[in-house]
């Protein structure tokens, strides 16, 4: 008897705990207010990434409140962002954003983080026809199923290691042999599949290729096998958390190569925090630097230094290409909404469709399928244990390190 | 041939920390019943606390391994007393539902108290290695290891050579016969549920030598604790290492030869066949 009543409240206790994440705050929805909805991971696997997500996004919402805010019309509009923890969980990021559009009755939506979370996303925006803009899922494959109401401002996951390898082919001491591995998500096997075929059509020899599951704890034989066929170039299509297994893991077993890049990792500063000298020479793919050369539209801080300075006195961090990719997702609807001046979600919907505005991300500007296929990427390396853009040679900051020196004389 | 040889001592370097972290899981869910799905959780506790020494006094995480001991034994004995207890003659689904809860509520604590950040600790000798013929052998993994094989001898002399140990042994053969005999069973099965928690912390510190920390760190433990239990046989110390082993030789083995891709699989049909064929497990005893 006793027993079975305790059981019920564990139960009930359960129960609760369970409910907290979803609840969100009430919409502070007034006539004078632009309501956005973003479901982030703030637990699991992508947790810290989602954090960085939210950041660009609070940025920008500070920026146009402390100026003013977005006019429609002949109407200023103030901003306000809900969040929502969506525990890196495709389901629940769908259901988060079907219960901003159909309960909480927000205007649009800003994407979550990631490419599995954002296809999810998308097909809930795709059925209540409202429009979300995302920063952070760059898989091709969200945008080859002709939705209509979602837009990327990144360029897509194939390009990622693209500069990479472009990069190595300009320096003295060409590389010949390319070592491919990826998480078998989304995102992470574009990246791969489009390192392979530039390479393959730029007449390098791909000598190992294969797939990690996500979540992994151990990438030892991976390392082993990456070893006995001693390639010239490491590419990693990935996330963090395997960024820096295996960065360990080459050192770990003393495996040399030219160039160990990776698609996402390098550019936060918890890799290099994690890694410490460790993390020197690595090189990685990025959407956005601080030293990129854009001149923006006026509305928002024009100036990628600037917005990097900006970023940095409020967050103790220079922003990564996350928050900036963040702000620049609430850009695109800043602009769109100025555009249509109304908030319609198909007049937004359509402006966004016909955006062609240049900021300090660089280009915003829609394909058909609504990805940002016109905004060229760079790559970044960690030198001396600070993150420096070495190629394309129109922004950088540094000239690359290349070789990687061998682990035995660092 | 390299390779293969290369395979092997990964595995093996691997299967030392799996060994760590099912040993606790095997005691509790052996002698009481319980599958504790928060002891992954328990692990991630001790890789922070390996953490925190580590960033707050620089000391070295195979130092910290007694006190990450200690302290998760103080936590896991005070859980089981206080909250544990009320619901351990309970049917399984009961402690399930509470220990499931319990990992909620210690990795959203620990989400709050240090953000989603992944952080790491990086020793002088991280990444230092020595070559053995053809296999190159990480340092920090290979001390990982005999600190593993330590933590097993000595909890196998603790549970053949001292009075509690046979207590607990006794326990779990015939609690009744065990009560008539003078064993305080709710103050025995605190016990071994702190030794659980105070390994799932030792081997916490251990893993935080090789991977990232963060706060769902412990999620991937749990099924492997679960693999390698059934593979070695429930509550036994032998049995927990030698599955611990097996299961990080065939999972480094089936990853390179059958696909990186399909690791997780590798181990699950290996729990299947073993189900299959000698559900009792390599160790474990013909009649439980």
């Amino acid at each position: 008897m006793k027993n079975s009543r305790i059981a019920a409240i564990c139960a009930a206790a359960l129960v609760a705990v369970l409910a907290l994440p979803a609840t969100v705050t009430p919409a502070a929805a007034d006539d004078s207010t632009i309501v956005f909805g973003a479901a982030l991971a703030a637990t699991g696997r992508d947790s810290r990434e989602g954090a960085l997500t939210r950041d660009g996004y609070e940025f920008w919402k500070d920026y146009v409140n402390s100026h003013g805010g977005i006019k429609v019309g002949g109407k200023t509009y103030k901003v306000a962002i809900e969040y929502a923890d969506d525990e890196t969980n495709p389901q629940t990021a769908a259901r988060l954003v079907e219960k901003f559009i159909s309960q909480d009755k927000v205007n649009f939506i800003l994407g979550p983080y990631g490419s599995p979370n954002s296809a999810s996303a998308a097909a809930v925006v795709e059925r209540y026809k409202v429009p979300m803009v995302e920063g952070n899922g760059s898989a091709e494959k969200i945008f080859n199923q002709g939705f209509k109401y979602t837009f990327a401002v990144l360029s897509p996951a194939r390009r990622y290691l693209e500069f990479v390898i472009d990069m190595a082919l300009h320096q003295k001491d060409k590389p010949k042999t390319v070592a491919i591995v990826s998480a078998n998500d989304a995102f992470s096997i574009e990246v791969a599949a489009g390192a392979n075929d530039y390479a393959l059509a730029h007449g390098l020899k791909v000598v190992y290729n294969s797939k990690y599951p996500a979540d992994t704890t151990d990438v030892s034989g991976i390392v082993s096998a990456i070893k006995a066929t001693n390639p010239d170039l490491i590419l990693n299509g990935g996330h963090l958390q395997d960024a820096i297994l295996l960065q360990r893991g080459f050192k770990e077993q003393n495996v040399n190569a030219k160039v160990f890049a990776y698609s996402v990792g390098p550019d936060t500063p918890d890799f290099r925090k994690t890694l410490g000298k460790d993390a020197d020479y690595v090189f990685g793919g990025t959407q956005w630097s601080p030293t990129a050369k854009y001149k923006g539209a006026p509305g928002f801080i024009t100036d990628s230094k600037v917005y990097a300075a900006e970023f940095a006195k409020k967050y103790g961090h220079i922003p990564d290409y996350h928050n900036a990719e963040s702000s620049a997702t609430c850009l695109a609807f800043q602009y769109a909404i100025e555009k249509a001046g109304s908030l319609d979600p198909q007049k937004v919907r359509d402006a966004l469709a016909s955006l062609d505005v240049v900021t300090f991300y660089g280009l915003l500007k829609f394909d058909d399928r609504g990805i940002n296929i016109y905004k060229p990427m760079a790559v970044n390396q960690i030198q001396n244990g600070e993150l420096k853009t070495v190629w394309p040679t129109g922004v950088q900051n540094a000239q690359p390190i290349y070789p990687t020196p061998d682990w035995s004389k660092r | 041939m390299e390779l293969f040889f290369q395979d092997l001592v990964n595995g093996i370097l691997a299967g030392g920390i799996f060994a760590v972290i099912a040993l606790g899981f095997s005691l509790v869910w052996g002698i009481m019943n319980i599958i504790n799905l928060a002891h992954g959780a328990f692990v991630m506790l001790g890789a922070y606390i390996a953490y925190v020494l580590f960033s707050a006094f620089h000391l070295d995480p195979f130092i910290s391994i007694p006190i990450a001991f200690v302290l998760m034994f103080g936590f896991g004995y005070a859980v089981q007393r206080y909250v544990i207890n009320f619901v351990v003659r309970a049917p399984m689904l009961t402690t399930f539902l509470l220990t499931f809860g319990l990992a909620l509520l210690i990795v959203n604590v620990v989400l709050v108290i240090f953000h989603g950040d992944i952080k790491g600790i990086t020793t002088s000798y991280s990444g230092a290695n020595f070559t053995l013929g053809p296999v190159t052998v990480p340092w920090a993994k290979f001390l990982t290891l005999i600190a593993a094989l330590a933590i097993t001898v000595l909890m196998q002399l603790f549970m053949t050579r001292t009075k509690t140990g046979r207590a607990i042994r006794a326990t779990s053969m015939d609690i009744g016969a065990a009560q008539l005999a003078g064993v305080r069973v709710a103050h025995i099965y605190a016990i071994v549920f702190g030794l659980g928690a105070g390994l799932a912390g030792a081997a916490g510190v251990l893993v935080s030598m090789s991977y990232s920390l963060q706060p769902s760190m412990g999620d991937p433990f749990i099924i492997k604790a679960f693999v390698v239990c059934v593979l070695g046989g429930l509550g036994s110390v032998e049995g927990a290492l030698i599955g611990g082993l097996v299961y990080g030789i065939l999972e480094s083995f089936g990853s390179q030869w059958i696909g990186t891709g399909l690791q997780d699989a590798v181990a699950l049909v290996v729990l299947l066949i073993v189900l299959v064929v000698r559900p009792r497990g390599i160790m474990g005893k013909a009649t439980a």
